[in-house]
């Protein structure tokens, strides 16, 4: 087998602020975005470059399993892992585009409303097709229905009829970095607002709004 | 999540496996790995021990767990106190599922062991309803569910957190003005 | 036209509400008792019982809900809707006793959508049926869980004939989990299956090809 697959190295970024991360955290940092947008009632900020790493990381493994000769034993094992870590990707992807059918009016909204120096929530990739998925749907609805309409009510404004991401979502999560005094607010009126403390590796069912922002900053992981 | 997803995470899990070929290290991307050699035991995640398993390369060493003995214990603790006891692995479910089918051979009792994780799970669940029933009429805003595994949840959580959205719906019905649904004024 | 004008009822309290959920849609067509409080003038045509071009006021007649909520209006009195009887104090009261023993499939079965609508009326009841509404919910939640996580491989159309449209939905979403859980421990998730689309397809073809 070729030296070149012992290659565990780190992952210099480009730019040199960013952490130096082992391929092995990089996977685990796949692997929480990954869980985070399966269960997050909204569509999170992208991790294009996470992605990106990922992508590099296994077209690099595979470039060097093509070397290999057949029914070598260790190129079945970087195989399967290899076909798992896909998985994953294409896992994390989809599920941010189901998200983005599902609410594409209001992800554009945000984007546009997006302050110069904010991240972007989309990819540019993800950008086009929401773009295109707007355009088709609103085509659709024309030629099928709209059309036939009386003149008035040949438009339908698809912010109100597409229904939002509903932040009040209660969610499942496990924390990775202490937090305190999370105020969890009242559900009835006859309760008062308390505050939790959230252990480290403690799980708990809460409000998405209540820990949005400890979602997006990693402290906590959505299970 | 499908529980598939849920089994795919717990293959992740590290097992002793004692391998009868001899191969170098192997540097994957998710880390190192081996070297393994013919009788030595060595660590593996479960998707490898059970690929090597169903070529015959190996012997998988049961997790310490997963003990008629212990889990015995385990059992009748669970049946005693009313709250979740710690799980015997956080994918105690998975892992007897994914070794006692690919790996009984290596697993001493397996069939007892079986019937053990089930009557714990069992357990398990009937507590987990009457929490999750006693959430929603306290009308509760944040629980603690440590100790509940990924599985556990993940068999409750569409019915959890659809109904607790429903109810949440229901409530702001409560607080005119408040809702959505009566903002607007024809 | 006002931008809001397709939405002259709100969504209700489905699982997806949206202008183009069905439910919504259905749920806007329940209908309600109503009494007009002014002359509809040349719209006799709608109502059958009489001759009269005109609907004159004091008619007691049934309006969509998506039509009595455009023509309700707080100041000015068009009409004035009468609260449908599931929702009145007498069934009120058998609510708070036993939510359980109710059918709500024969009752509503949009008993908690049209419910929430009924509270865009005004009436001093409001905060009564609001409140009902809620523990009725909480009330029979015990009931629907158990009934969704235990029947596995049967035949559920008993055990949801009394539910309301919206404890149906969750009680699907309970059985999803369920049958997700049985069918992997099974081992049934990791065999793949052709979709039921593709099936069809096939079929069609076939019977295309023999006239």
């Amino acid at each position: 087998m070729s030296d070149s697959l012992s290659d565990d190295g780190s992952i210099n970024q480009d730019d040199s602020q960013e952490d130096v991360m082992t391929p092995a955290e990089l996977i685990a940092k796949l692997e929480e975005a990954w869980l985070n947008e399966k269960f997050s009632p909204e569509l999170l900020e992208n991790k294009s470059e996470v992605v990106e790493c990922v992508m590099e990381q296994l077209t690099h493994m595979e470039n060097n399993l093509q070397r290999v000769k057949k029914g070598d034993a260790k190129a079945s094992v970087h195989r399967m892992e290899i076909d798992r870590i896909r998985f994953v990707l294409s896992s994390y992807l989809r599920s941010r585009l189901q998200k983005i059918e599902k609410f594409f009016p209001h992800v554009l909204e945000k984007e546009k409303s997006r302050g110069e120096g904010d991240p972007s929530l989309l990819s540019p990739e993800e950008f086009a097709f929401a773009k295109e998925y707007y355009a088709n749907t609103e085509t659709y609805l024309k030629a099928v229905a709209l059309k036939r309409m009386p003149p008035n009510l040949q438009t339908v404004d698809l912010l109100k009829a597409v229904p939002e991401p509903c932040l009040d979502s209660f969610v499942f999560l496990r924390v990775k970095e202490r937090q305190e005094n999370i105020l969890v607010e009242p559900e009835t009126d006859d309760q008062r607002e308390y505050v939790v403390d959230l252990e480290e590796g403690s799980q708990h069912l809460i409000r998405y709004r209540t820990i949005a922002p400890l979602v997006s900053s990693g402290a906590v992981q959505l299970i | 999540m499908d529980p598939s997803e849920v089994e795919f995470l717990a293959e992740k899990e590290m097992v002793k496996i004692i391998p009868n070929f001899s191969l170098d290290k192997i540097y994957l991307i998710g880390g190192d790995l081996g070297p393994f050699n013919p009788g030595l035991p060595v660590e593996a995640p479960v998707w490898l021990a059970l690929n090597f398993k169903q070529r015959q390369k190996c012997r998988i060493v049961p997790p310490e767990w997963m003990d008629v003995e212990k889990l015995e214990e385990m059992r009748d603790l669970e049946r005693k106190e009313d709250t979740f006891t710690p799980a015997p692995s956080p994918y105690y479910m998975e892992l007897s599922k994914l070794l006692l089918n690919h790996a009984s051979d290596n697993i001493p009792k397996a069939d007892e062991i079986r019937t053990l994780v089930k009557d714990i799970w069992d357990t398990r669940i009937a507590k987990l309803r009457l929490s999750a029933d006693s959430f929603i009429s306290q009308q509760e805003a944040h629980a603690k569910l440590d100790n509940l595994t990924l599985m556990e949840i993940n068999t409750v959580r569409a019915f959890l957190l659809d109904s607790l959205n429903c109810m949440f719906k229901l409530r702001s019905n409560l607080r005119p003005g408040s809702s959505k649904g009566q903002s607007l004024d024809y | 036209m006002d931008a809001q004008s397709y939405l002259p009822v709100q969504p209700g309290v489905g699982m997806e509400e949206n202008f183009f959920s069905l439910d919504d849609i259905l749920l806007s067509h329940e209908r309600l008792p109503v009494r007009t409080e002014c002359t509809f003038p040349r719209l006799g045509f709608l109502e059958k019982s009489s001759d009269s071009p005109d609907i004159p006021e004091g008619t007691k007649m049934e309006l969509p809900v998506w039509l009595s909520k455009g023509l309700y209006e707080r100041k000015r009195r068009v009409l004035s809707v009468e609260l449908p009887k599931v929702y009145r104090e007498g069934w009120r009261t058998v609510f708070t006793a036993d939510p359980n023993v109710v059918d709500l499939h024969k009752m509503g079965p949009y008993y908690y959508g049209l419910g929430s609508q009924m509270l865009h009326f005004e009436s001093p009841e409001n905060p009564d049926i609001a409140q009902t509404l809620l523990q009725t919910f909480i009330g029979r939640f015990r009931r629907t869980m158990d009934s969704s996580q235990n029947a596995y491989n049967e035949d559920t159309s008993a055990l949801v004939e009394r539910l309301d449209c919206l404890e149906k939905t969750l009680f699907r979403s309970g059985q999803s989990g369920l049958n997700g859980f049985q069918s992997w421990e099974k081992g049934r998730a990791s065999t793949l299956t052709a979709s039921s689309l593709v099936l069809n397809y096939r079929k069609r073809k076939i019977n295309d090809v023999q006239p």
